[in-house]
């Protein structure tokens, strides 16, 4: 069973939408749960995205994309 | 109360990110010795940023990169660095932090009658809402980098880069290029940034209120043990 990687839904309360700026690990690659593997960027704050899950990733959204908060942007299984 | 004195920033950016991964409350004021323009770490990706930096380096810019958002910041002797570290409470949001830096900011300055407000500034450098003025003009230039740190929330670098002194007149036209090459359409310009030499009376050098700076940021450090009983509450 695969587990979403998602932006987080709490930390600004404005619909602002954020930017993928880097993906720290490939399409396919593996993953331990806790490791460092995207970067976001809104309202001039970086914010790390970490494995919610030890697996295999599959990128849904590439960097450079825009999305809200709450998105699912990739997967772990 | 320390002002650490670096070669590079670069050399700033890694203390900061010492600490960062440390993730222990700190504070940390630094200036660099030697001039550069910092930009985000993303920008490295654009195309056409080997070139960027070919340009910049030859006009005495040379450029170097940091891990939190923005946009492109002069830093050298004029520029006054002040980064917070501290654990963020769950459920608590990113403007707290912005609060944090603008507010104590405004406090260490206000010990010197000089009053802030905190907004963006149309043709300023790495503008955003969260800027540090006088007048309407940009003092400081605010960023943060946050992570996740497990069930108890985030930790987070907060920093500020203070105006202290007018950057060489050499530096605007390289940091028109650089906000090109990032897309932008607004050239940075001189006349809407403050330093803070410029506000503070005659007689009195900027290197005063690094103490001021110091106790205003360690006073709101210790408290975020209050934030985290006030953001349970209300969960």
């Amino acid at each position: 069973m695969a587990t979403d990687i998602v932006i987080p839904s709490d930390l600004w309360d404005e619909d602002e939408e954020c930017v993928i700026t880097s993906w720290l690990v490939d399409d396919g690659g593996s993953v331990e749960q806790g490791a460092l593997i995207a970067e976001i960027m809104t309202a001039k704050v970086q914010y790390e995205i970490t494995a919610p899950a030890t697996g295999t990733v599959s990128i849904k959204e590439e960097a450079d994309a825009v999305v809200a908060k709450g998105a699912v942007i990739g997967s772990i299984a | 109360m320390i002002c650490a004195s670096f070669d590079t920033a670069d050399d700033g950016n890694a203390r900061e990110e010492a600490l960062f991964a440390a993730g222990a409350p700190a504070v940390l004021l630094w200036q660099a010795a030697a001039h550069s323009i910092v930009v985000p770490r993303s920008r490295a990706r654009r195309v056409g940023f080997d070139a960027l930096c070919a340009r910049a380096a030859a006009a005495g810019w040379p450029i170097q990169l940091r891990t939190s958002g923005g946009g492109a910041v002069p830093q050298g002797p004029g520029t006054l660095n002040i980064a917070m570290i501290t654990p963020m409470p769950r459920g608590a949001q990113i403007h707290a932090g912005f609060d944090m830096i603008c507010g104590t900011i405004a406090e260490a300055l206000s010990r010197f009658e000089i009053r802030t407000q905190t907004g963006a500034v149309n043709a300023a450098f790495c503008d955003g809402d969260w800027n540090v003025t006088a007048d309407g003009r940009k003092l400081a230039g605010t960023a943060q980098r946050w992570r996740p740190n497990g069930a108890a929330g985030s930790i987070a670098l907060i920093h500020a880069a203070i105006v202290v002194d007018d950057p060489p007149e050499t530096v605007w036209p390289v940091l028109g290029d650089v906000e090109r090459h990032a897309g932008g359409i607004i050239a940075p310009r001189r006349d809407v940034h403050v330093a803070l030499r410029d506000l503070l009376p005659n007689t009195m050098r900027p290197t005063s209120v690094h103490g001021a700076l110091i106790r205003a940021a360690e006073d709101r450090l210790h408290t975020i043990g209050d934030l985290r009983f006030e953001e349970a509450a209300a969960a």
